[in-house]
């Protein structure tokens, strides 16, 4: 139940005070064994080795290389104490494909587990696997141990196979890629590699290292690719410079007589300047005063007088409304009252709830003894707390666990009887102008993409759940221009937007698949102003656990029409089950009010399930905007201080010839609360969307503001994993 | 002040990217931005006020604590943040009990609890609660050990006790009780000089960021 987590987390610990409060700095106490430098590979390690050493839990990271071999840009995430992933773009030089331009692009995916780590006279041990989705350039596996010899001196050995044996896999490029080749790995002969790093002091740290890497390619068709200049020997050295709290700088010669450099950021969800935030202090509750100094009060006589209640909600507005809350409704009697609050500042929905009971203590007569203070989301409710006044009173600004086993959290529903809404809140209209950017930075093929301009954007909610939002863009500047697909067994070449505009049976591949995707970047470099979005919203809750919402309009940059879904959502339960149809058409290349001839319906049944810890799972089934029939399953890690970092599987029932390159859509989700950053409390954030390659299978509408992220705030897994904020 | 002036110039830049809007709560990821380079700046400017105006002297501590009593009718005490580098005074802005709230005009709050410090609100790197089993000790100006669990939040944003043992005994100075404290590697004393069960004057560790504020009764 909600209880155990809480607890599980308050329990003390004998853990150093910088450890357990992420504060930077040296301990004297032995550290588990963080990698002290990052490979070329964007994995700690050695040069181009690997070691055992693992990253802070919850790391996120990026690192690029560059050498004459080619570029390399990974981006690295500890998902668990002893797993690491790494996601990799690289740019290979020396290899002529079918594009004959001296280098290919290549994606792949790393995955290492720690399975000992050092423990006395033992050393860590880990196993990986290097480019594993399918036989890549960089295809190999290993062990290897890492042992801590003096404070500053680590040693590594290992076995390797494939390109860390020097024995490179044969690359099919008949077929898609993507899919594990499990009947390679551990195969086809072993070699050892080895690796010394010294730490010379906080900032410089040296590394030497054999490696067998002969950074060869070999085709099936026969045809073999040496990568830059073959090395002369096997020994590499590097030198690192890390500096500020999170960069890194190396350089690097391999065999030496090939040179590289590369530059590392490692940022750790768990280091913020200001982890409690730098928010104002709230205001403190106001007990109330003896009964027989406000005899009046505490008999309740004072809620026959009808003017009584629009004068406390109007206070309790306008205080509610200095910490960032809107007092949606509210429900006053003698002895109850209920508030219903839309949370627009604080990332955890608990500090919203604390503030508001407190002020609701500083607003209300004494004889209101149960407060019910409800969340809503999109203008419905989501949850309620109920807390005794006295337990308010009682508890203030003790720890935090206590005032949750004295509260109640119910579903909440649609209606309640007295509720009265606030005056001046509906309807609600906001505007903004605001500059856009927008990056492309992991797209092998283009390199760094970007598009600047202003987007003027304004929401109109008309009553409790019903929303009217329309979006304009104006491009400034930018490179990401215009331009059909690829031409299909041409990879490289692009049908020019005139072309593919001319001719509608392009807007379907050879294979018969709808281009519903890939020919997203004829949606870019407009010059005119442009509608990326316009949409009317209806959200409702039937039944206590059930939400629905209705959108209709242009949904997203490429399609319009209407979009319906439902959720069953209890507010105490980690499972969720949600129904998702859309009909929708695509829209014209001009991101107006046109429509071009593709209409589909499509959609999915949903389960959600969150697990403790933070990780959620979702696993979506159905139809995709393609026609193409599949499942998507997608895990999040979520952090308490509202970081999100998630990861993407699609596989639908289109071949891989079909599907184009990577045979399934795979992608990683990333989004980082600026609050986190800046101290400042604030719900926006940065979010990022790396996927593979705008395909078509396996494509999903991008229609806002889905049910389940929204309503889950103020749900029992994600509130109480926050409630540490209660009385903050 | 060149230097001030390049970045209230750059931050008038970001403030004109972050645009306009009605929407307060909602200004971007740009406006986000431009607010907190406007607050470095303010900050910034306020420190080096004292290098551009000669002739307006340096409020003294002394001077802050006579202008705060004359302004405020209300208890009052003097707090010096050691790390954080400045002394200001604070009024008591609610009570509940004996745990009494004292705000800076900047809404910065410090909880203490008829003397006794057990929060802090505002700072950035806050207490969230102190729980001092060393409480009856101090009080009653006797000697002996107990346990202080402190708790505080760390950067992924989960509230994370810790657990100190405390040696409470007379310091070198008569009136003055000390608690040596240790746990996770840390180790801190807090001193208070207690009149009657009251703790009119201390010097409290807050934790490992903010270190120690020193307390002073400008009005009980």
């Amino acid at each position: 139940m909600r209880r155990s987590p809480i607890l599980r987390r308050l329990m003390a610990t004998t853990l150093p005070v910088a450890l357990v409060l992420g504060s930077a700095g040296t301990t004297a106490v032995a550290e588990p064994m963080y990698a002290r430098n990052m490979s070329t590979y964007g994995l700690g390690g050695g040069i181009d080795t690997p070691t055992a050493e693992t990253l802070p839990d919850g790391t996120l990271g990026a690192t690029v290389s560059w050498s004459d071999y080619g570029r390399r840009s990974s981006v690295v995430f500890q998902a668990l104490p002893r797993l690491t992933t790494v996601l990799r773009y690289s740019r290979v030089e020396g290899i002529n494909d079918y594009r004959d331009e001296g280098y290919i692009s290549d994606r792949s995916l790393d995955l290492r587990y720690q399975v000992l780590d050092e423990q006395g006279w033992r050393p860590a041990v880990a196993v990986g696997l290097q480019d594993f989705l399918g036989t890549g350039v960089y295809s190999g596996e290993y062990i290897v141990a890492t042992k801590t010899v003096t404070p500053s001196v680590r040693v590594s050995a290992g076995l390797g196979w494939g390109v860390l044996a020097g024995k490179p896999r044969i690359i099919d490029n008949s077929g898609q890629g993507g899919e594990p080749n499990v009947d390679d790995w551990f195969r086809g002969g072993a070699k050892p590699f080895a690796s010394v790093s010294w730490q010379v002091n906080d900032r410089l740290n040296l590394v030497a290292e054999y490696s067998n890497e002969e950074y060869v390619a070999k085709y099936r068709s026969g045809s073999a690719f040496q990568q830059g200049d073959e090395p002369d020997n096997g020994l590499n050295l590097g030198a690192y410079y890390s500096f500020g709290d999170s960069y890194q700088v190396g350089v690097y010669s391999i065999g030496g007589n090939t040179f590289g450099a590369q530059f590392s950021i490692l940022l750790n969800p768990r280091q913020a300047p200001y982890p409690s935030g730098l928010e104002k202090a709230p205001a403190p509750v106001r007990p109330r005063p003896a009964p027989q100094a406000d005899p009046d009060g505490w008999s309740g006589v004072w809620a026959q007088d009808p003017t009584a209640q629009p004068a406390i909600q109007t206070a309790l507005g306008d205080a509610m409304a200095k910490e960032g809350q809107i007092l949606e409704s509210m429900a006053l009697s003698a002895n109850r009252a209920e508030v219903r609050l839309r949370n627009n500042r604080y990332i955890n929905q608990a500090e919203a709830i604390g503030r508001t009971a407190r002020l609701m203590t500083r607003a209300l007569p004494p004889s209101v003894e149960t407060f019910v203070i409800t969340s809503t989301a999109a203008g419905v409710p989501a949850s309620s707390v109920t807390v005794r006044r006295s337990d308010v009173e009682r508890l203030e600004n003790t720890e935090a666990g206590q005032i949750a086993d004295a509260s109640i959290l119910s579903d909440a529903a649609a209606g309640a009887p007295g509720l009265v809404r606030s005056e001046g809140v509906y309807p609600r209209f906001r505007w903004s102008i605001k500059p856009y950017v927008d990056l492309g930075i992991f797209s092998a093929e283009d390199g760094l993409t970007h598009e600047v301009g202003a987007e003027a954007r304004a929401s109109y909610e008309i009553a409790p759940g019903l929303v009217l939002t329309g979006a304009l863009r104006q491009r400034a500047f930018g490179n990401i221009d215009q331009r059909g697909p690829g031409i299909p067994g041409q990879r490289g070449e692009y049908y020019t937007p005139e072309e593919y505009e001319a001719n509608p049976a392009l807007e379907t591949t050879p294979e018969g698949v709808p281009r519903v995707r890939s020919d997203t970047r004829m949606y870019t470099g407009n010059s005119s102003p442009v509608i990326p979005e316009l949409t009317l919203a209806w959200y409702a809750k039937p039944t206590p656990t059930v939400y629905t919402r209705v959108t209709a309009g242009l949904l997203e940059r490429a399609y319009g029409g209407v979009s319906t879904e439902v959720l069953w959502k209890p507010a105490n339960s980690p499972l969720a089950f949600g129904a998702e149809v859309n009909r929708v058409k695509k829209r014209d290349f001009d991101q107006l009010f046109d429509f071009r001839d593709y209409e589909v319906t499509m959609g999915h049944v949903s389960a959600y399930y969150e697990f403790t810890q933070g990780f959620t799972a979702q696993l979506d089934v159905g139809k995709y905007l393609a026609g193409d029939k599949g499942a998507t399953l997608t895990l999040t890690r979520e952090f308490a201080n509202g970081w999100r970092i998630g990861a993407y599987a699609t596989k639908t029932d289109l071949s891989a010839e079909e599907f184009g390159e990577g045979s399934f859509d795979k992608g990683i989700t990333l989004s980082i609360p600026l609050g986190w950053a800046t101290g400042q409390p604030s719900r926006e954030r940065v979010d990022a969307n790396l996927r593979s390659l705008a395909r078509d299978g396996g494509a999903q509408l991008n229609v806002r503001d889905r049910l389940y992220d929204r309503v889950r705030d103020s749900h029992s897994v994600k509130l109480y994993e926050g409630w540490g904020r209660f009385w903050r | 002040m060149n230097g001030a002036l390049k970045i209230t110039l750059a931050a008038a830049l970001l403030a004109g990217l972050a645009g306009c809007g009605n929407d307060s709560e909602g200004t971007g990821p740009f406006g986000i931005l431009a607010q907190t380079a406007g607050q470095v700046v303010a900050q910034r400017s306020a420190a080096e006020q004292p290098a551009e105006q000669p002739a307006a002297p340096a409020r003294s501590p002394e001077d802050a604590a006579a202008e705060a009593l004359r302004v405020n009718p209300g208890p009052l005490i003097q707090a010096g943040f050691e790390n954080l580098g400045r002394t200001t005074a604070m009024a008591m802005t609610g009570q509940n009990g004996a745990m009494r709230t004292y705000m800076t005009p900047a809404e910065e709050a410090l909880i203490l609890r008829d003397g006794m410090l057990v929060g802090t609100r505002g700072l950035g790197n806050d207490l969230s609660v102190a729980e001092p089993g060393t409480e009856g000790l101090i009080r009653a100006g006797a000697a002996g050990t107990g346990t202080r669990i402190m708790r505080y939040f760390a950067g992924d944003g989960v509230e994370r006790p810790l657990q100190f043992t405390c040696t409470v005994g007379a310091g070198p100075a008569p009136g003055v009780t000390v608690e040596n404290c240790e746990g996770h590697g840390a180790r801190f004393q807090n001193s208070y000089m207690v009149q009657g069960g009251q703790i009119a004057v201390s010097r409290q560790w807050i934790g490992p960021v903010l270190g120690y504020v020193t307390i002073q009764t400008l009005r009980p």
